[in-house]
């Protein structure tokens, strides 16, 4: 009897133990499970695209000239922790567009640091993505299409740091983003005469310790967000710190943007109006003259300015199936690089002017991340060369 | 180095104005919004707006992240929105 209470007091033991263990065990895993990679939430989206363009005086009139594939990888790795990255393949060219890991602060302010889409103006964080762009095409941007170089100014992507947030305003909302990153290089003419004094913003390794300083503040006037007005400013050197005559040579820019969607009943449609315009100036310097051998230099003033306004019309609010997918779409861009600078467009005297260019487009969506985006495009340049082209995409959002 | 100086003062000033600011908050008929009517006036701002079902409950937290991140919503912005959006699964 003895010996089977002896037993029974064991088992019993043994059972509270292991209950008791089964109960750490528990606490234990339910810990290591909201730690661990595991329980990590990601996603991954992004974009693909396939494209032609069709010109009468091209050799090859019809061309399908343009295939793309972006995957955007997102994880939430806490309620506080971010990360986001995109990775391009645009016609077999492979490129990091973003990595950035952000940290909540607070409701109001998020932390963010790595390579990041240039928050300067709304085009390069909000309207350029693939299947965001109504256009099978962008609008004038002050890259290589037009210039010896890219200058990322409208869009492209910085190494930095950033905070934004939002702030309410009552009725209204304001929102804010600021930026310290690499800042912009200037080239100073010595490799490519050609192209002494133009500015790329997109800068991954940094030619001097400054660093460059720049932000966007968003207004929203209405309580429907129907509007919103941004301003952008950035301002940072731009020369080599080893480069005595361009050690002090700074570049400042700002954007004005502005976004507008309206139903309208009348109509049965829906409205778009955006817009954004850019202006860089960089500080005064002396770059060579192409072509001289004899150390000439020369100077100009180094100022440039490109804006796009864009409409939109909808009819989804009518019951036709195939018209209420449609989207008519006109823009009209302007880029006008600095008059004097050796590079840029000119007329036929050699002085710089404006290329400004119009498109009228078409798009069909298939569904809401899936479209057909056609669209005429007029360019003229200030040599009186006109430039028509018919441009098509399809776009699927994923 | 003054620029990082100036960028603190800069952020140290959006901070004392938020704090400021805060105090009026948002006014009652937009702090009473919906997720829907958030949904329907934000996403069409810069994109058509998704259906609900087009994603799982987790993906739209994940994207909730990613759009506070891209559009500079609030937390109680993002918050009713997914909600709206995950009680459409």
């Amino acid at each position: 009897m003895k010996t089977a209470l002896l037993l029974l007091s064991l088992l019993m033991l043994a059972l509270v133990t292991a209950n008791a263990q089964d109960s750490t065990q528990t606490e234990l895993d339910t810990k290591i499970l909201s730690d661990a990679p595991g329980n990590t939430k990601f996603m991954l989206t992004g974009a693909a695209w396939f494209g032609f363009e069709a010109n009468q005086k091209k050799d090859v009139q019809v061309n399908f000239n343009s295939y793309g594939f972006s995957p955007i990888f997102l994880w939430k790795l806490s309620d506080k922790l971010f990360f986001e990255s995109e990775i391009e393949i645009d016609n077999g060219e492979m490129e990091l567009e973003f990595a950035k890991l952000s940290y909540s602060l607070n409701k109001y302010m998020t932390i963010g640091a790595g390579r990041m889409l240039s928050p300067f103006g709304a085009y390069g964080e909000r309207w350029e993505p693939v299947f965001i762009e109504k256009f099978p095409n962008s609008p004038i941007r002050a890259r290589s299409d037009y210039l010896p170089g890219s200058t990322h100014l409208n869009w492209g992507a910085i190494m930095g740091i950033d905070v934004r947030g939002n702030i309410p305003l009552g009725s209204a909302k304001m929102n804010y983003v600021l930026f310290v990153s690499n800042g912009p290089t200037l080239d100073n003419g010595s490799e490519d005469p050609k192209k002494g004094g133009i500015i790329d913003y997109e800068n991954l390794d940094d030619n001097n310790t400054n660093k460059e300083i720049g932000g966007r503040i968003g207004f929203l006037p209405f309580s429907n967000s129907s509007l919103e007005i941004g301003l952008s400013g950035r301002h940072g050197i731009a020369g080599n710190q080893n480069d005595p005559l361009y050690s002090n040579i700074a570049a400042t820019s700002y954007a004005i943007d502005l976004s507008y969607v309206e139903s309208i009943e009348l109509i049965s449609s829906n409205i778009g109006i955006k817009g954004q315009f850019n202006a860089l100036t960089v500080d005064k310097a002396s770059y060579p003259v192409p072509g001289d051998t004899t150390g000439l230099m020369y100077s100009f003033d180094n100022t440039m300015q490109n804006y796009f306004v864009q409409v939109s019309v909808s009819p989804a609010m009518l019951s036709n199936h195939f018209l209420k997918n449609l989207e008519l779409l006109f823009r009209y861009n302007s880029l006008t690089p600095p008059k004097d600078a050796v590079w840029g467009a000119k007329d036929a005297s050699g002085k710089g002017g404006s290329i400004t260019r119009a498109d009228i487009g078409l798009c069909y969506w298939l569904s809401w991340r899936v479209g057909l985006r056609f669209a005429y495009e007029m360019s003229s340049y200030p040599d009186g060369t006109k430039v028509n082209e018919i441009l098509g995409r399809f776009v699927m959002g994923f | 180095m003054k620029k990082l100086i100036i960028t603190l003062i800069a952020i140290i000033f959006i901070v004392a104005v938020m704090a400021l600011i805060n105090s009026c908050a948002t006014s009652k008929d937009v702090a009473e919004k919906s997720g829907s009517e958030l949904w329907g006036e934000n996403c069409g701002r810069c994109h058509n707006s998704p259906s609900p079902s087009d994603f799982s409950d987790t993906q739209w937290e994940i994207i909730g992240n990613h759009m506070k991140l891209r559009a500079n919503f609030s937390d109680e912005e993002v918050n009713k929105m997914v909600k709206f959006l995950q009680s459409g699964n």
